[in-house]
């Protein structure tokens, strides 16, 4: 069923969209809402996991100004104990950096460089995706996890297209595949079938650039996942330095700012 | 003045073998890199630093290179293994080494560099960290999660 709609918006193409502009269309045609339900349902069960482990196996391009796609490779591995206590490793080509939250203090360290600066955390991890976007510009790693179908996320009301495209199976598990548009981006999502409607694999697509660089995600989740306190406050290893995190007010050609992480 | 010569030369080299061809690439953008929160490149110009990963287009002042042959002579062996760490095999990592070389020379204060300069020291004044480059003073930040150096006033 979902196929064949598929199928047909894909033959008819440019000349339904036309259609669709000049006639009176109802509001949302084209959102198919069992995809809408089937994201909230997802976001819905994100938020009842008390404590969950989830490792995201990244690609990522960049835009050289000559409009080439590069692409770059990563692992983020996150531990979130909700409401207030996560660790987050990223992995890449050339970073390996660890994230820690304990419900007080925010810590940021380089291990390449072996820096790191820690600044008062607010008291949950939402607030700390606040904190963390508006005050210094840093996206918490695999923050949709975090934030679907709740009042943070602006995601369901911007999407002007849903589409269900089908079964899928991801890592050898059966999904669901979705994709939506929204202003400015294409996105892809396959949510795990049955009990536990997981986001198992995210291609995002930006398409505000010619060159529609991509963005895509692997998620490998344990939703029982063992840890003690001490996993999520950061205790410097011999010769780290502590240093600051620049505030986004502060002006990139500006003064550096030399108290910004007391 | 032989000297001077010389390492304007092997400057200039090292910028045309290593480095110019990519560094008119740069300036590109980046995928978003998640659905629910709407512009996540505000920043642009904040962030820094492909060294650490990524983010491209929010890099890189292109202004300093401008001063590459002006003031070289305050560089001395800054070729001598100035990338011997490795760190620069990747075309983008390549040119946050454009910026750095440039850097050396001009030390702008308040302009970030992605990759210090050769025998820096770390100094420790009033309980931050320091690094400090013949007598051009840089003090590492985070911008964003890359690891920035900002050349800073002699803090002591």
């Amino acid at each position: 069923m979902h196929k064949r709609w598929f199928c047909f918006i894909l033959t008819m193409g440019s000349s339904l969209s036309l259609a669709a502009q000049s006639t009176p269309a109802p509001m949302n045609a084209d959102r198919d809402p069992d995809a809408i339900a089937a994201l909230n349902k997802m976001g819905s069960y994100l938020r009842t996991l008390g404590a969950f482990q989830v490792q995201s196996t990244q690609t990522k391009d960049d835009v050289l100004e000559n409009g080439q796609a590069i692409q770059s490779a990563g692992v983020v591995d996150v531990l979130a104990v909700r409401p207030n206590r996560l660790r987050a490793e990223i992995t890449s080509d050339d970073k390996h950096q660890l994230l820690f939250y304990d419900g007080k203090n925010f810590t940021i360290f380089g291990q390449l460089v072996n820096y790191y600066a820690t600044v008062p955390a607010p008291s949950t991890i939402g607030e700390l995706i606040d904190k963390l976007d508006q005050k210094y510009g840093i996206e918490m790693p695999l923050v949709d996890l975090f934030i679907w179908s709740t009042p943070q996320s602006d995601a369901e009301k911007q999407i002007t297209s849903a589409i269900d495209v089908g079964p899928s199976s991801v890592d050898g598990t059966s999904c669901e595949q979705y994709a939506f548009r929204q202003e400015g981006l294409d996105w892809q999502i396959w949510i795990q079938l049955g009990d536990y409607p997981l986001p198992r694999k995210l291609i995002l697509t930006t398409t505000t650039d010619d060159a529609r660089p991509r963005f895509s995600q692997v998620l490998r989740w344990n939703l029982a996942p063992s840890f003690n306190d001490a996993a999520f406050t950061f205790d410097p290893p011999d010769g780290a330095r502590k240093i600051t995190i620049a505030e986004v007010t502060a002006s990139y050609q500006g003064e550096p700012k030399t108290g910004s992480s007391k | 003045m032989n000297r001077s010569i010389q390492n304007l030369l092997s400057i200039t080299l090292v910028l045309l073998l290593s480095c110019t061809p990519s560094f008119a690439q740069r300036g590109g953008g980046s995928a978003r890199t998640s659905v629910n929160r709407g512009n996540v490149n505000r920043n642009a110009n904040v962030n820094s630093n492909r060294n650490v990963n990524a983010n491209i287009n929010k890099n890189y002042n292109a202004n300093v290179n401008r001063n590459v042959n002006v003031n070289v002579q305050h560089d001395v062996d800054v070729h001598g293994g100035y990338y011997g760490g490795g760190c620069c095999y990747h075309p983008v990592a390549t040119a946050a080494a454009v910026t750095a070389t440039a850097m050396v020379t001009a030390a702008v204060i308040g302009s970030m560099v992605n990759t210090l300069p050769p025998s820096c020291t770390v100094v420790m004044v009033n309980g931050l960290t320091y690094q400090q480059c013949g007598s051009t003073w840089y003090q590492p930040q985070f911008v964003g999660t890359s690891t920035t150096y900002v050349v800073v006033a002699a803090p002591r």
